[in-house]
């Protein structure tokens, strides 16, 4: 294993047995961040000289095949080919000339038509052109090497060309690029496999180094000038055929077992190989006719086990990996398949048809090599890859147009490329948003109900902070529909994608400076048929942003709402109540002094009100007796108290201010008219409505005549206010009692 | 022999209010000093014999202190007359205990609302005086929450204690913290009266519901006032000590 924590303490990937194979990158990015840099140093250590080592050694393998390129003599001229498989060359006069055969210096005579002309034997499907193709080649390089060469032409006419050297500069574009992409997968498959040395990662560098000696292949043979050494074009042939049949082989045992592994995998994986090193075996050895059907036929068939695999363990779970997996497979088998077919059905012609078949395969080849080198960092690249697949779609339906055009409708190159290319851009723009689509299933929520979404969230997160992590929680399964979500007590400090798109941490804002970190895991996006990309990493980090601040602006809000109210209230206990204090004490009359001590007293209770949060009710009950108590011993009047609750709720500012204030009214009113001997107060509250009476047995009778001064009114007023209602009554013998009812819900029971 | 009384309230109709309440209240001769701000006072005690009081030959017997006064808070002269052998008491319009209960733990022996009436007044004067204090239901409390957690800390602190000893043994002496010292802690009986006040009941209803003698209850009060004043002293003294002040 490698030299990672063994104990990881933090699989995040997915229910699946295995981690994405090929796609350790992420992973282990994660468990670096995870685990601190202690075990960088350690990883760093011998890897990294090895991968220097690797990269090193790929670049001077670059420098001495240039080098030895350079060096290889070759034909400084321009030759042409028609339909009718006939070389011409163009003399000074601008008509061309047909060539017949060149002649070496010995003066052996090798007849030469446009098979000359294919670089590369892989795509010629008949035997006996592929051994003309070599025969031709070895001929003409043979001549090469011999410093001149004399072309017959028609009429008998001979030219003598002195051969030339490639040289470095003249190695063409197309084999610089070619090169590059080559030595680049090269690299991302050496960091891949020394990442993680396993089964998985091995598998994939099968695939990514054949398709690197494919490149370098056809890099070479993507030269400007013919001429390349003697036996090339046999080996050519042999190599390419093997390193597809591997890739092919290695794409069967890799799905078997990656993302999870699949019944019987081994056995096919077995089978896949076997049929591969067999014939891989036989082509090398040059020991089997029909070369070119045998390998199409076990490439296209290893090809379509592994969709077949892939789409097996769709069906088994839904795993977002296995799924774009399976798409970019069966696009990539798909292509082929046409490819073959194209060439297949062109039959002879190929070998003389132009050079649409070699561009097919060789973007063909390119397609599969980026898709390879991108793999690795699949969760950030899905875009790129989407448009590559576009692309290779494009040339596969632009190639095979073309070759179509060529040998159906008998139509000039030309025509029929500018046709056929023209035919699948429409295509293309036809259809690409469809195509988009379903390669991405992305049935995203759109902008609209998105911003619904988040507009309906902020607000109740601004009402209710404490319920963030809930209500985040919500509009992320909302807006990524996940197959699981689940909280874990972790802290990060912004939403990251983990496992190679299987999930994305994103971190709970705290409301509370004491609460514990919370992350939001979310596994599988749009139920598992979508991989996270960093975009959706964003997106989150920008929505828990966006709520966070909603939080702090609501708390803000209420901080200072809360010091304007302490403020507004120590203003007008100092000041007010210091003045109607002084008023008191000089008062004229007693009236007049009680009348302000009311006053003074409800100053008292409206500034607490203002000052103090919600009130018990057990609390409020217990001041509210002591205070009658007071007063109306004063006024020596016995009291009776009876207050019963269901629950102690929370009263809120008005509610006890007015509840306060009706019951000193009340009672004030018993001591200044009624002339009582006893008061009786009860109060009940339950479910939810609070009953007040206050009973006295004084001399007041026809409550019904009572002119509703300050006071009653003052009353009437505050029950109404509270939503309940007032009324009185004589009491049968003696007194007058004053019911009131309202409804005193807590506070957050109000949803 | 006069008893000498400071009123110290920046209002003077006000005072002169408060004066006629002790004038009323008391039946010795009372010679009063009136203060209107706290530099007065603190020079009028100095006059009468420092913060102490000790050295002084005539102290006041009865100290009143306005909390709002125009150069400072009431509480401060509270704070550094801890050890005046005077009645203190605060004269306030704040009701609330959160402005009543540092008072008491400053070491008030009571307090009167000023907007009360003139009898109310004086009646409750002589109460404090006889050392019955009153004690809103607010109050009672916070007194309870008070000792609660002193005592829990207390506890907790012990348990530590404990816990760390378990382990192993080691030569140093337990530490004394595990039983809680006496002021620190109520009674069951104070603390049933003070639930008892804390849920409204008069001293009256809590001797019925106690089976006990009005007197009794107000024993119980007394003695919670001078646990949370001894207490906070306690704490002051804790306090100035590991700051190295004694």
């Amino acid at each position: 294993m490698s030299a990672l924590p063994p104990t990881a303490d933090f699989q995040v990937t997915a229910p699946a047995d295995a981690p994405p194979g090929a796609l350790d990158l992420g992973e282990r990015r994660d468990r670096r961040f995870l685990h601190g840099s202690t075990q960088t140093a350690r990883w760093i250590g011998w890897r990294l000289r090895v991968l220097v080592l690797a990269a090193l050694t790929g670049c001077l393998l670059l420098l001495i095949l240039v080098r030895a390129l350079a060096e290889v003599p070759a034909l400084p001229l321009e030759l042409q080919g028609n339909q009718a498989g006939i070389l011409s060359l163009t003399d000074s006069s601008g008509s061309p000339r047909a060539v017949r055969s060149l002649i070496d210096a010995q003066g052996v005579q090798t007849p030469i038509d446009s098979l000359l002309l294919q670089r590369s034997a892989r795509w010629l499907p008949g035997d006996a052109e592929r051994t003309g193709h070599a025969a031709q080649h070895d001929a003409l390089a043979r001549a090469l090497a011999q410093g001149t060469l004399q072309l017959q032409l028609d009429e008998g006419q001979v030219v003598s060309i002195p051969a030339r050297r490639h040289g470095v500069a003249g190695l063409g574009p197309m084999f610089w690029l070619g090169s590059l992409l080559a030595l680049l997968l090269y690299g991302v498959t050496m960091v891949v496999l020394l990442v993680r040395p396993v089964a998985r990662n091995g598998l994939y560098a099968v695939m990514a180094l054949s398709q690197v000696g494919n490149l370098v292949f056809v890099a070479i043979e993507s030269l400007p000038l013919l001429g390349w050494p003697v036996g090339f074009m046999q080996w050519d042939h042999a190599l390419r055929c093997v390193f597809d049949l591997a890739t092919a082989a290695a794409l069967v045992h890799a799905t078997g077992i990656h993302p999870r592994r699949l019944p019987g995998s081994a056995a096919r994986a077995a089978l896949a190989w076997a049929a591969a090193g067999m014939l891989g075996g036989l082509v090398l050895a040059a020991q089997v006719s029909h070369v070119w059907w045998w390998v199409q036929g076990v490439t296209l068939g290893c090809g379509a086990l592994a969709v077949l695999q892939l789409g097996w363990v769709q069906r088994l779970q839904p795993h977002p990996l296995a799924s774009v997996l399976w798409r970019f497979c069966a696009l990539m088998v798909g292509t082929l398949l046409l490819l073959t077919v194209s060439v297949a059905a062109l039959g002879e012609e190929t070998a003389r048809g132009g050079q649409a078949v070699m561009l097919g395969a060789a973007v063909w080849l390119v397609f599969v090599a980026s898709m390879l080198l991108l793999l690795p960092f699949l969760s950030r690249t899905q875009q790129l890859m989407r448009e590559f697949s576009l692309l290779a779609g494009l040339s596969a339906v632009a190639t095979s147009l073309d070759l179509l055009f060529v040998t159906a409708f008998s139509l000039g190159n030309f025509a029929s490329l500018t046709l056929a290319l023209f035919i699948a851009l429409g295509c293309y723009a036809g259809m690409r948003q469809w195509l988009l689509n379903q390669l991405t299933a992305r049935e995203r929520v759109t902008t609209e109900r998105m911003f619904e979404h988040l507009y309906r969230i902020t607000r109740k997160v601004q009402s209710k902070p404490q319920t963030l992590s809930d209500q985040l929680s919500r509009l992320l399964r909302q807006m990524f529909e996940p197959l699981e979500l689940r909280l874990l007590p972790r802290r990060s400090s912004h939403a990251r994608v983990v496992g190679d798109g299987a999930s994305l941490l994103v971190p709970v804002p705290l409301v509370t400076p004491g609460a514990t970190p919370k992350v939001i895991l979310l596994g599988f996006a749009q139920r598992g048929a979508r991989m996270f990309t960093p975009d959706d990493a964003r997106l989150a980090d920008r929505v828990v942003d966006l709520l966070s601040r909603a939080v702090a602006f609501d708390q803000a809000v209420e901080r200072g709402r809360s010091e304007e109210r302490v403020r507004i209230a120590q203003d007008l206990h100092d000041d007010i109540g210091a003045r109607l204090l002084t008023l008191m004490y000089q008062a004229p009359t007693r009236e007049m002094e009680e009348y302000l001590r009311h006053t003074l007293k409800d100053l008292k209770t409206l500034t607490r009100g203002l000052a103090a949060a919600n009130h018990r009710l057990s609390h409020a009950v217990a001041e509210w007796k002591t205070d009658l108590t007071q007063r109306l011993a004063a006024a020596d009047c016995d009291i009776g108290w009876d207050f019963t609750w269901d629950t102690d709720l929370e009263l809120g500012i008005v509610q006890w201010s007015a509840l306060t204030r009706v019951l000193r009214e009340l009672v004030s009113n018993t001591i200044a008219h009624a002339q009582a001997r006893r008061v009786q107060i009860d109060g009940v509250l339950e479910a939810g409505v609070l009953s007040l009476t206050v009973a006295d047995n004084g001399c007041g009778r026809n409550p019904q005549d009572w002119a509703h001064g300050l006071g009653l009114g003052g009353v009437r007023k505050r029950v109404k206010q509270l939503g309940g209602h007032v009324q009185w009554s004589e009491v049968r013998l003696r007194g007058i009692v004053c019911r009131v009812v309202v409804p005193c819900k807590a506070e957050s029971a109000e949803e | 022999m006069t008893v000498k009384v400071l009123i110290v309230e920046d209002n003077p109709v006000a005072r002169s209010f408060l004066c006629r309440v002790v004038r009323e209240s008391f039946s010795d001769s009372i010679g009063i000093t009136e203060a209107g701000d706290l530099e007065t006072a603190r020079r009028q005690i100095g006059i009468a014999g420092g913060s102490s009081g000790m050295h002084g030959v005539d102290p006041f017997k009865l100290i009143m202190v306005d909390l709002e006064l125009p150069d400072g808070n009431g509480m401060d002269l509270l704070s550094e007359l801890a050890h005046y052998p005077a009645t203190k008491i605060v004269t306030t319009l704040y009701s609330d205990d959160d402005h009543l209960f540092p008072a008491l733990q400053r070491g008030a022996d009571g307090y009167l609302l000023k907007e009360d009436r003139f009898e109310v007044l004086v009646e409750e004067l002589q109460k404090i005086v006889r050392g019955q204090p009153p004690l809103s239901p607010a109050i009672a409390r916070r007194l309870l929450t008070h000792f609660r957690q002193g005592g829990d800390s207390e506890r907790n602190v012990a348990h530590g204690g404990f816990t760390r000893m378990g382990g192993f043994v080691t030569s140093k002496p337990v530490p004394l913290v595990d039983k809680p010292l006496d002021h620190e802690r109520l009674t069951p009986r104070e603390s049933e009266v003070l639930t008892y006040l804390s849920k409204g009941f008069t001293i009256k209803e809590i001797a019925n519901l106690m089976g006990i003698k009005w007197f009794t209850v107000n024993d119980h009060i007394k003695s919670i006032y001078k646990k949370l004043n001894v207490s906070s002293r306690a704490e002051a003294a804790v306090l100035a000590s590991k700051q190295g002040l004694v």
